[in-house]
């Protein structure tokens, strides 16, 4: 129990010195930072207008109220008003934050489904013609920029044979075929990344775990090879392929900015690519804030899991 | 080496064409021409022409110029910037750690795109933000690399007596740990590169890296997606080139770290049809044997990336029910080989290539896999030396137990646990109720051993081998363990394999034994016999290697030979203080000089006058 308190308590603290650098790359940047963000293209900006930003994000007073001000908000889950149309980033992000789930959620399911068995297969029947096919295939998978494939499926699929849509979106409860539809492409190109990397984990960790002294003992208990397989490989292989899970959540939480951009989906990224153009920088960090935060949460699920497959860590 | 040489060549090909785009006389890569806009391949333009007439072919070329500008530029910086922290950090500890490489943790809280997006929120879109972004991101990871290394070297020898002479700090690590450092960083900036191109173009590929109209692979696939419709392969190129350069530079990589961290990979035997179908053994008749086991002529080969070895070599064994025999050896004697391949628990690049193994009138070695798992666990169990690695830490023990119980009796859960609970009693588990709830990882040693045998004799066992069981426990845990294994074997009648290379063990437990050297047994007998009175050059110099009493024992110059190195003659000749010339001559047979009394060594005569007087 002690054990699950440290690890929240070092999620809180890690997610504190997140938006603490957040907060502090703003004012970390040389020169005022009102001036910075009305800036464009070396023109200098309407004093005015500049003056009046000050205001609204409060540049006037201390540093150290500002910051107060600005973790305080935090805790009650106010995380300002866009610069642009002065509308609540919560409610932003309330809106869009499920759909980005969801596609993140399809992909590492997708991901998981092919990669896992596709991993212990390969290992089983290592230098055979399926490791070689596969181990080459994530290779090959590993390389494609995301946004590469999701491009390519959209050229293919959409232009070319014209059998799935481009993009967009539809709520499920309005159409679920067609949400349906239209979640595959995206799912497909955010899987593609993370299967490969699941592909390569969970081969080495079979790998590494068919030479292990217990598997010998399960062998010379005279149980089925199954049975062997199931539960003393597989499930021991298990955790390193989580911890890399965990550890590729990072990437793919950014790499669905880019998915959600190609395929239209309207979940965070549209509102985050607005907002870094249009420089408005409560937005943004309002989303930087609730993916990384998300980020640390996925990690600490993860760690937890981690948790219940390996009982060395509950009592360490 | 050879999987460095395809990749590294494209990658040394696409920084030559990144550095020498303005000396190959391509057409302007920013020159618009709106008559020729998304023109097919043409006069000078072999791509053909973009949405604004821009030659393809020249963008593409200036593009890897901007991609690996960025890239090279960011992974450097991190990485003189990251390894100076990671000196820092591992040379000074404390805070100076705290500092430079805890802190460095944090950013790897944040998912790489949107650090970057924040950033270039406030600086604009640029090749510089680029470059800045990606060096912060990849700062960690050459901090982490040079960290770990210089703790290691830290505790290496030769830094530690430099360090006692007082060099000063900056020299130390500069002339010692730097080298040190090289290789990994040498990969981790391969990683960098490869990793920074993929979000340069990704970041571009968003409109928020490089500013157009300069070109970019990301910036070309942006634009293309418009047009895809008339003008696919506008759309391809980028994307082809993009790939084929990360795709070179991650086969780099691999090749690279498996340069600096050689680990050779395992090769796997494939058995050919002619083993699989005819494994190389004639069937022979079963034998009229009253012994548990009885292991004839056994020979085990291995196929190595050396060629193949035997490490075991016309090995054979008797145990009768009710008795205990010791198996003794130096490791690498082919102790462990034997009883492995008895069980049929040797990996297939093992082999028994001659020899039978005969446990109640059926020959283990040709046994198909299913036939011998009925056996395994069954009526011949196994011991294995280190009780922690050979249990699974993720299983409780009592469930271990449990599923050894239902591999070979039909019965429910609920009985399998209770006879669980009888076993845990019998090999003198406390509470055993409770204990067989708990995790390997929270039991002793002696205890887990316990868990083992128990797991062992759930099926009662007709031969039960155990492997140097007592090796990796104290002193009188090994004791308990010992008293334990007899009392059951007198219980039960059933014959035990005791393998081990103590002797002191033997006589305590083994009413026979057989000391193997280099594969081969060279001495077997009673205890009482083989000890009292030795007759192979061997078991007298191990003898003699007991420490006993005031005088201080004597040990075995030289080591056992590789089993792709062993002598023609006999295999102890080397290192035997009575070797002739004959000895080396030959190979030796083992000589029966009575039932149950056989000795390997062409002078035993000589050598025990006594014996062969007798």
């Amino acid at each position: 129990m002690w054990w699950l308190l440290r690890r929240i308590g070092v999620s809180l603290a890690l997610a504190w010195i997140v938006a603490t650098i957040v907060f502090m790359t703003l004012h970390m940047v040389p020169g005022d930072p009102a001036e910075i963000l009305l800036s464009t293209g070396g023109v200098a900006p309407d004093p005015a207008a500049v003056a009046e930003l000050r205001e609204r994000l409060g540049l006037e007073q201390p540093l150290l109220t500002q910051y107060g001000q600005f973790l305080l908000g935090l805790t009650r889950g106010d995380l300002g008003t866009s610069l642009v149309d002065e509308y609540p980033v919560l409610d932003e992000i309330a809106l869009r934050l499920p759909r980005t789930l969801e596609l993140i959620f399809a992909g590492t399911i997708l991901a998981v489904i092919v990669a896992i068995p596709a991993g212990t297969w390969a290992a089983l029947h290592r230098g055979g013609v399926f490791d070689r096919i596969a181990s080459g295939t994530a290779a090959f998978l590993l390389a494609v920029p995301v946004f590469v494939v999701g491009t390519v499926l959209v050229l293919v699929f959409a232009q070319m044979l014209r059998i799935m849509p481009a993009g967009g979106y539809v709520p499920f409860a309005q159409n679920p075929g067609q949400h349906m539809t239209l979640l595959a492409m995206p799912a497909v190109a955010i899987a593609k990344g993370l299967a490969a990397v699941v592909f390569r984990m969970t081969r080495a960790s079979v790998l590494d775990a068919l030479s292990r002294d217990y598997v010998r003992t399960a062998r010379a208990k005279g149980i089925s090879p199954t049975r062997v397989l199931v539960r003393h490989v597989v499930r021991n292989a298990l955790t390193p392929v989580l911890t890399v899970l965990g550890l590729h959540m990072g990437t793919l939480l950014g790499g669905t900015v880019l998915v959600e951009y190609v395929f239209n989906w309207p979940g965070m990224s549209t509102p985050l690519l607005r907002a870094v153009e249009a420089r408005d920088y409560p937005m943004v960090v309002g989303i930087v804030l609730t993916i990384s935060g998300l980020f640390l949460l996925i990690n600490l699920i993860m760690d937890l899991l981690y948790a219940a497959l390996d009982p060395r860590i509950r009592t360490a | 080496m050879k999987k460095l040489w395809l990749p590294g060549t494209i990658v040394g090909l696409i920084i030559l064409v990144a550095i020498l785009a303005p000396l190959l006389g391509l057409m302007d890569p920013v020159r618009q021409d709106i008559a020729n806009r998304l023109a097919g391949p043409m006069n000078g333009s072999p791509l053909g022409r973009d949405e604004f007439g821009r030659d393809v072919f020249s963008r593409l070329i200036w593009g890897a110029r901007t991609s690996l500008g960025v890239a090279f530029a960011s992974a450097l910086i991190a990485g003189v910037i990251g390894t100076a922290f990671g000196l820092i950090g591992g040379w000074f500890r404390g805070w100076g750690e705290i500092f430079t490489v805890r802190s460095m943790d944090i950013i790897l809280c944040f998912p790489p795109v949107l650090l970057a997006l924040l950033v270039v929120t406030l600086m604009g879109p640029g090749a510089g933000t680029l470059i800045l972004v990606l060096s912060v991101l990849y700062l960690p990871g050459f901090a982490r690399v040079t960290y770990a290394e210089v703790l290691s070297a830290r505790s290496l020898d030769y830094v530690e007596a430099v360090r006692a002479l007082g060099a000063p700090t900056w020299r130390i690590l500069f002339r010692t740990v730097l080298p040190n450092v090289a290789g990994p960083v040498l990969v981790q900036l391969s990683l960098a590169v490869a990793s920074a191109v993929v979000l340069e173009s990704g970041l571009s590929f968003l409109g928020l890296g490089v500013v157009p109209p300069s070109p970019s692979w990301g910036l070309m696939i942006r634009g293309a997606r418009a047009t895809m419709e008339q003008a696919p392969m506008l759309l391809l190129w980028p994307c082809a080139a993009l790939t084929l350069t990360i795709l070179a530079m991650n086969l780099l990589c691999d090749g690279l770290r498996d340069a600096v961290d050689p680990r050779t990979p395992a090769t796997r035997r494939r058995i050919r049809v002619v083993d699989r179908l005819l494994p190389g053994l004639l069937p022979a008749a079963a034998p009229q044997t009253e012994a548990v086991l009885d292991v004839r002529n056994l020979t085990v080969e291995i196929a190595t990336p050396r060629g193949a070895i035997r490490p075991v070599q016309g090995v054979s064994l008797q145990v009768f029910a009710g008795e205990t025999l010791a198996v003794v050896g130096e490791s690498g004697s082919g102790k462990s080989v034997t009883a492995t391949t008895v069980m049929g628990l040797m990996p297939p690049i093992a082999q028994a290539v001659e020899g039978q193994a005969w446990l109640g009138g059926r020959d283990l070695l040709r046994l198909t896999e299913p036939e011998l798992r009925a056996l395994r666990g069954g009526p011949m169990a196994m011991v294995f030396q280190d009780p922690m690695s050979s249990l699974n830490p993720v299983h409780t023990v009592g469930a271990q137990v449990v599923e050894a119980i239902q591999a070979h009796q039909k019965i429910s859960s609920s009985d399998a646990w209770k006879q669980a609970e009888q076993l845990f009693k019998r090999v003198g588990i406390a509470d055993p109720q409770k204990r067989l709830r708990v995790y390997p990882h929270e039991m002793s040693g002696g205890m887990r051993q316990r868990v083992m045998i128990a797991m062992a004799i759930a099926n009662r066992p007709k031969l039960l081998i155990c492997d140097e069981p007592t090796t990796a426990l104290d002193v009188t845990v090994q004791a308990q363990i010992l008293d334990l294994l007899n009392a059951l074997k007198r219980e039960t009648g059933m014959g035990m394999i005791f393998i081990t290379h103590s002797l002191g063990v033997v006589s305590e437990i083994a009413d026979r034994v057989a000391v193997m050297y280099a594969g081969q047994v060279v001495e077997q007998g009673s205890v009482a016999e083989v000890f009292g009175n030795p007759l192979h050059p061997y078991t007298r110099a191990l003898l003699e290697a007991v420490p006993e009493g005031d005088e201080p024992p004597v040990g075995i110059p030289g080591i056992v030979p590789q089993p792709h190195a062993f002598p023609v003659g006999c295999r102890f000749a080397p290192r035997c203080r009575f070797a002739t010339p004959a000895c080396e001559a030959a190979p030796l047979p083992l000589e029966e000089i009575r039932a149950g009394r056989e000795v390997r060594c062409i002078r035993w005569h000589e050598l025990t006058p006594t014996e062969a007087a007798a």
